[in-house]
């Protein structure tokens, strides 16, 4: 169970391992059957340690993440660690599992927000999303899904996009998720492609408010609005961009570093 | 009648070494009886009666070189067979013998190669008019699958014959294409639709479907076999209530055809429709059995080549059923290794194949239901009641997803998940999704058990992080 309480508003930080992960039973499919019993432990082992380190000793390098827009950290930053994590996993298992950790740290989501209006359209899976514009402007979202799996895409895609700004938010690619794709190896468009399916409502769902907002607020458009129209625009149902644009993907220091061995 | 199609003669392939590789005797008496017509129980020395101790499915897993193959570190273990069935190299060998010797398009050219490849394609539908005992080969038509076939039944049989208040009736187990297109229709005309639902053995309940049926009743579109819930519909009791109030009625049989006999004289449906790709042929062909009366009193309903008789500037007139309703150039490639599977099919014999297939899929259903926390849609099976060999199931606090996600990453376990084209059902049940575990006869008694302790890994794996 995750002690910090503090997790629960923006999803837990990832954890980066240094060293690769040692093929374990996973190879073989006999003694498959023997992991459940072995890794939990070890997985619960890496959650506890986790929350060993966000206790008092390090109060500010984990609480760096919960803050609200913490100074630095884009959302093509927090992008970047992502994926160099899943990067590092690479046996799909294993992503699988950093998934279900996701899964569980994610916010719970009112029933009330269990609405087909919160729907994201397109999954096999039900995955529901609320999205909000707080009064900075920012995007704030929060979702649940039946699916366990479909929990830690969607925990994951929150880190990245909780609290950013609009043109963050529209500004990730589905391409730039490629990585984490878990038991998925297309990378095409269909039903399983969460990612892709959520993404993509996040998108749409912030653009209707991006309008919404300028409708209420009289018309008049706030400066990055005028960006945002040159950046995008919405063909067949995504949004591509239509200038070309330098993302910057360079890391900024962040203390997010975790390292672990098993 | 058994139901086996007899081999009939083909022409000499123009390369004799077309056939290379895997000498089974099968393809070398092929090329050898040109001229014969062979039982298909007496040709095939390595499948009928050999060794009754080597299980059907082991005997035949030669044939398909992709299920030798690991996935994700593991051995493939492929359960998907109700989504599209793996192919015998002797398809794909009909195939690429095709585009590499005798590609040329159909009833056009005179020179050799068209003739040639007519001739083959025709003769694969004379297979298939064989392989279900229809009393014509003009009563098959060709379409690119099942759903193109009922689509073709409803925008061309549909528009003209229902009118404002007529009924369609189907049942809430029907596949989408057998949904879809009547709502589309009804939508034009005026139709409506009504839909039987299940009983307490979580079958349709067929006693409120003979209710249903009444003078308006103008179809009656119903499943064979449910891709879900495993059940067999009394198809021959259904066409009698059906036609004593004059409706006609289409029969789904995707999942009957590569499966057990199928015989439209006996089952004395009007429209049948099974896709290639469910029964050991390629993807991309399909077909439409219709009564000849009934393809003669329909109009077309794509427009193009091959489908008429003659072009005006201002008007068309159109060739008879089949070709009337074969607009442009067909899948002939397809078509002839369609022809291929049925050949195959044949050799082993459909009642050997049911038969396996029943017993494997009762394993299965034993296996599965032993487990806790499984629920497995569709009937018990029982002495009156044979299953379908596949399963839908779901496993209490786990979404079939998950479970087919960890199944194939961790231990190469092909099934699917999802909503198996099937929603309204899903619906009724209470369910959004399902996992299912379908067989098909290569699959044998050891994929069953690798698939059972895979699913046991998977529920105690994520019963862990609970």
């Amino acid at each position: 169970m995750n002690t910090s309480s503090s997790f629960k508003v923006f999803a837990s930080p990832p954890l980066i391992f240094s060293s690769r992960p040692p093929k374990s039973a996973s190879q073989n499919p006999r003694f498959s059957y023997q992991l459940p019993r072995s890794c939990p432990k070890s997985i619960r082992c890496m959650r506890d340690s986790v929350n060993l380190r966000s206790s008092p000793n390090a109060p500010s390098a984990l609480s760096f993440a919960t803050v609200e827009a913490p100074l630095g950290t884009k959302t093509s930053d927090k992008l970047r660690i992502l994926v160099s994590e899943f990067r590092s996993l690479t046996e799909p298992i294993d992503r699988v599992k950093r998934l279900l950790n996701y899964a569980a740290d994610l916010a719970p989501l009112d029933d009330t927000a269990r609405v087909s209006a919160n729907r994201v359209t397109g999954c096999t899976t039900q995955v529901w999303l609320e999205i909000k514009m707080d009064e900075f402007g920012r995007m704030r979202f929060k979702a649940d899904s039946d699916s366990e799996i479909s929990k830690g895409f969607c925990s994951c895609l929150i880190w990245i996009l909780d609290g950013a700004k609009p043109e963050e938010v529209m500004g990730l690619r589905s391409e730039d998720l490629s990585e984490m794709n878990v038991g998925v190896h297309g990378k095409e468009q269909s039903r399983v492609n969460t990612w892709q399916n959520v993404l993509m409502s996040m998108q749409k769902r912030t653009m209707s408010l991006v309008d919404a907002d300028v409708a209420h607020r009289g018309g008049e458009r706030p400066p990055h609005h005028h960006k945002h129209d040159l950046l995008f625009k919405y063909v067949n149902g995504s949004y591509m961009e239509s200038s070309k644009v330098h993302h910057d993907y360079s890391i900024s220091l962040l203390p997010l570093y975790y390292d672990f061995t098993i | 009648m058994e139901g086996v199609a007899m081999k009939l003669p083909s022409f000499k392939s123009l390369a004799p070494n077309a056939i290379s590789i895997g000498h089974r005797s099968f393809s070398r008496v092929r090329r050898s009886s040109s001229l014969s017509v062979f039982s298909a129980a007496s040709s095939s020395a390595t499948v009928a009666t050999s060794s009754e101790s080597v299980s059907l499915g082991h005997r035949v897993r030669k044939d398909f070189r992709i299920l030798h193959q690991e996935v994700n570190g593991s051995k493939l273990v492929y359960l998907d067979s109700a989504a599209t069935s793996q192919k015998p190299s002797v398809v794909l060998e009909a195939l690429q013998n095709y585009y590499e010797f005798y590609n040329s398009n159909v009833h056009r050219g005179i020179h050799y190669l068209s003739a040639k490849a007519t001739d083959e394609f025709e003769l694969a539908r004379k297979k298939v008019a064989r392989f279900i005992n229809a009393s014509d080969s003009k009563e098959i038509v060709f379409t690119r699958n099942a759903t193109e076939a009922i689509n073709l039944v409803a925008y061309s049989w549909g528009l003209l014959n229902l009118k404002p208040g007529d009924e369609v009736s189907l049942t809430v187990a029907e596949h989408h294409s057998c949904i879809v297109p009547w709502q589309l229709v009804s939508e034009k005309t005026g139709a409506v639709l009504k839909y039987v639902m299940l009983n307490e053995d979580e079958v349709p309940d067929v006693d409120k479907l003979r209710e249903m049926i009444s003078p308006k009743t103008k179809l009656v579109a119903v499943h064979h076999v449910s891709n879900v819930l495993a059940s067999c519909l009394p198809i021959e009791e259904i066409v009698v209530c059906a036609h004593n109030v004059g409706a006609k009625v289409l029969v789904d049989a995707c999942q009957s055809v590569p499966h057990m006999v199928v015989d439209v004289q006996k089952l004395n449906a009007d429209f049948l429709v099974a896709s290639s790709h469910k029964m050991c042929g390629p993807t991309g062909i399909g077909f439409l059995y219709g009564k000849s009366d009934l393809l003669q009193s329909m109009p077309p309903f794509l427009g193009g080549g091959e489908m008429i008789s003659d072009v005006f500037l201002d008007h068309s007139t159109y060739a008879e059923p089949p070709s009337r309703f074969e607009a442009g150039t067909p899948a002939i490639g397809e078509a002839i290794a369609l022809g291929a599977a049925i050949d195959y099919l044949s050799e082993i014999g459909m009642p050997k194949i049911h038969e396996y297939e029943v017993e494997l899929g009762k394993y299965l259903y034993g296996k599965l239901s032993a487990l806790p926390d499984v629920r497995i849609y569709g009937p018990r099976p029982s002495e009156s009641v044979h299953r379908g060999a596949l399963c839908s199931f779901n496993v209490e606090g786990l979404h079939p997803t998950d479970l087919a996600t960890f199944l194939d990453q961790q231990h190469g376990v092909a099934i699917r998940s999802g909503h198996h084209c099937a929603q309204p059902l899903h619906r009724y049940l209470g369910v959004n999704a399902s996992a299912r575990a379908s067989l098909y006869f290569y699959n044998t008694k050891e994929d069953v058990d690798s698939f059972v302790v895979a699913l046991a890994d998977t529920v105690s794996f994520f019963n862990s992080f609970k």
